[in-house]
């Protein structure tokens, strides 16, 4: 597995009120190019901070991140993220929110506009271009989300609990979409979720982390095609595995 | 059937909102009447006095001070804006640099916490001395308008979710585009709310500022002029014109603010 993403020998200190909280400890993981990897783990463990690393909005306390060869130091566009309760832009409609990146990396109208049409299509949205952030559905929102983040053909789209706030039937429809577009597009995807069930039914990999301090518990790989069935012994064999590594960590809490 | 009923319900209730506003104005001006028959001062004239005095103004102009009607209206709401104009300058980019640096925060706390509770009317005759009768209540006016404007953008900027910054960021916004294409607009309700009280508090002190400095016109000039000479019908007026301007202003302030948070998608 060629290391597209290293995050090598990173560590993170929280400092509040004088007092230092380790919340990771010596993480070390390579993730290849075009891979779906899921970063499971108990509540408060760090899973967000380690994709907050990654995305450069967070800095590690020590160790570092390198993104196809290059050392993160802030934030930047070949990194997208998808947030868990959107943070999409209320005061621009869809289509605005969707053109956010490529506007201000200057593109020319003409490109941009062609571009937004075309990832509006892919997250099915071109009929809500005009709409209000307000006027759509949890779902809609996020893959107005997940669209604006592609839109800039990151080389990494960092997705942060994506579909933890949208009911179990819109979390479902929006997984099998995930799968859709991904079939479309070749970026590496880091997930972090809560659902076990959704990290066996998207991942390539899982990556396991323990309470805090976080370290990596385990690394799981799931070599089965997508869309995977959900029925399927085997998936309820791994869903059970993992469930029970994670209550481990919980009840040592 | 549905429709036409809750047209129906609507009528009624704009019907029932405009009869109780009337009884309720009609309410003050029996009072107003009443209290002028009772204290039988000439201070506080009788209702149709006052109308007189209207009408005459309207016809022959202002005699006691050489000006029209329209010309004292003008000269405060004239005053009033280029002091609004300034302290929207000031205030605002003032506002969005305060909230966003913490050191400058704490630095100028201090100063605007001293300042704050001074009524903006108690500078009046250190500004019309040290500058002069043309800005100095321009100035009293910007005081009033300033502080809570400035309030209002340094709690909008520190009201801004840090997920829009993050996600401004990751789509590789740098600095300056992180300001003026999130900061901002995120800003923007609350910089509106800023205005609303600003205009508010601003008519008040323009008002008491041309009294203070009677000078060149102006509805506060017009009042202290007539006080001055015991016309008091004409003071009524002046005192009526403030509350149906100022009526006027906030309306108007309060209808961008619905305009602007609609457009904003930001209700």
């Amino acid at each position: 597995m060629s290391g597209y993403i290293k995050i090598d020998n990173v560590r993170k200190v929280f400092r509040k009120d004088d007092r230092d909280t380790v919340a990771i400890e010596n993480i070390s993981l390579e993730i290849g190019k075009n891979e779906l990897v899921s970063i499971l783990g108990p509540s408060g463990c760090g899973k967000t901070t380690v994709l907050r690393m990654i995305a450069g909005l967070v800095e590690p306390s020590g160790g570092e991140i390198l993104v196809d060869g290059n050392k993160v130091t802030g934030p930047g566009p070949d990194r997208g993220m998808v947030f868990q309760d959107f943070a999409l832009f209320p005061w621009r409609s869809v289509w605005k929110n969707v053109e956010f990146g490529l506007e201000v990396a200057g593109m020319p109208k003409a490109q941009r506009d062609e571009k937004v049409e075309r990832y509006l299509e892919i997250v099915g949205l071109t009929d809500f271009a005009d709409a209000r952030v307000h006027e759509l559905s949890g779902g809609m929102k996020q893959r107005v989300g997940i669209a604006r983040a592609m839109v800039n053909n990151p080389k990494v789209v960092l997705m942060d609990e994506p579909f933890g706030s949208l009911d179990a039937q819109t979390r479902n429809i929006m997984q099998a979409g995930l799968i859709k577009i991904l079939d479309k597009t070749d970026q590496t995807i880091v997930f972090v979720t809560h659902s076990v069930d959704e990290a066996v039914f998207l991942s390539d990999r899982i990556v396991i982390l323990t309470k805090r301090p976080a370290t990596i518990k385990e690394i799981i790989n799931i070599p089965w095609p997508r869309p995977r069935d959900r029925a399927s012994p085997e998936f309820t064999a791994l869903r059970k595995r993992i469930l029970t590594e994670l209550e481990k960590e919980n009840v040592m809490n | 059937m549905r429709i036409k009923y809750d047209n129906e319900n609507k009528l009624h209730r704009f019907g029932r909102y405009i009869l109780i506003s009337a009884v309720s104005l009609l309410v003050l001006l029996y009072v107003w009447w009443m209290v002028s028959i009772i204290l039988g001062t000439p201070a506080i004239p009788a209702p149709p006095r006052v109308w007189d005095a209207f009408i005459h103004l309207l016809n022959h102009g202002d005699v006691v001070t050489g000006y029209s009607m329209w010309d004292h209206i003008v000269a405060s709401l004239k005053r009033f804006a280029i002091a609004f104009v300034i302290a929207f300058a000031v205030a605002v980019p003032l506002g969005l640099l305060i909230g966003m640096s913490k050191t400058l925060d704490d630095f100028t706390r201090p100063i605007l916490e001293v300042l704050r509770p001074i009524a903006p009317i108690a500078w009046a005759p250190v500004l019309v001395f040290a500058i002069d009768r043309t800005w100095g209540p321009i100035l009293v006016v910007f005081i009033g308008i300033f502080f809570p404007l400035l309030t209002n953008t340094v709690f909008g900027v520190k009201k801004i979710e840090s997920n829009l910054m993050d996600a401004s960021r990751t789509l590789g916004a740098n600095k300056a585009q992180t300001f003026y294409k999130v900061m901002f607009p995120c800003t923007v309700p609350y910089i509106m709310n800023g205005i609303k009280i600003g205009l508010g508090i601003g008519w008040m002190c323009i008002i008491a500022a041309e009294m203070v400095a009677p000078y060149g016109g102006g509805l506060g000039y017009f009042i202290s002029m007539h006080a001055f000479n015991g016309s008091w019908p004409y003071v009524f007026v002046g005192i009526i014109l403030i509350s149906i301007l100022g009526l006027l202003t906030i309306g108007l302030a309060e209808r961008a603010h619905k305009i602007i948070a609609k457009r904003t998608g930001m209700e």
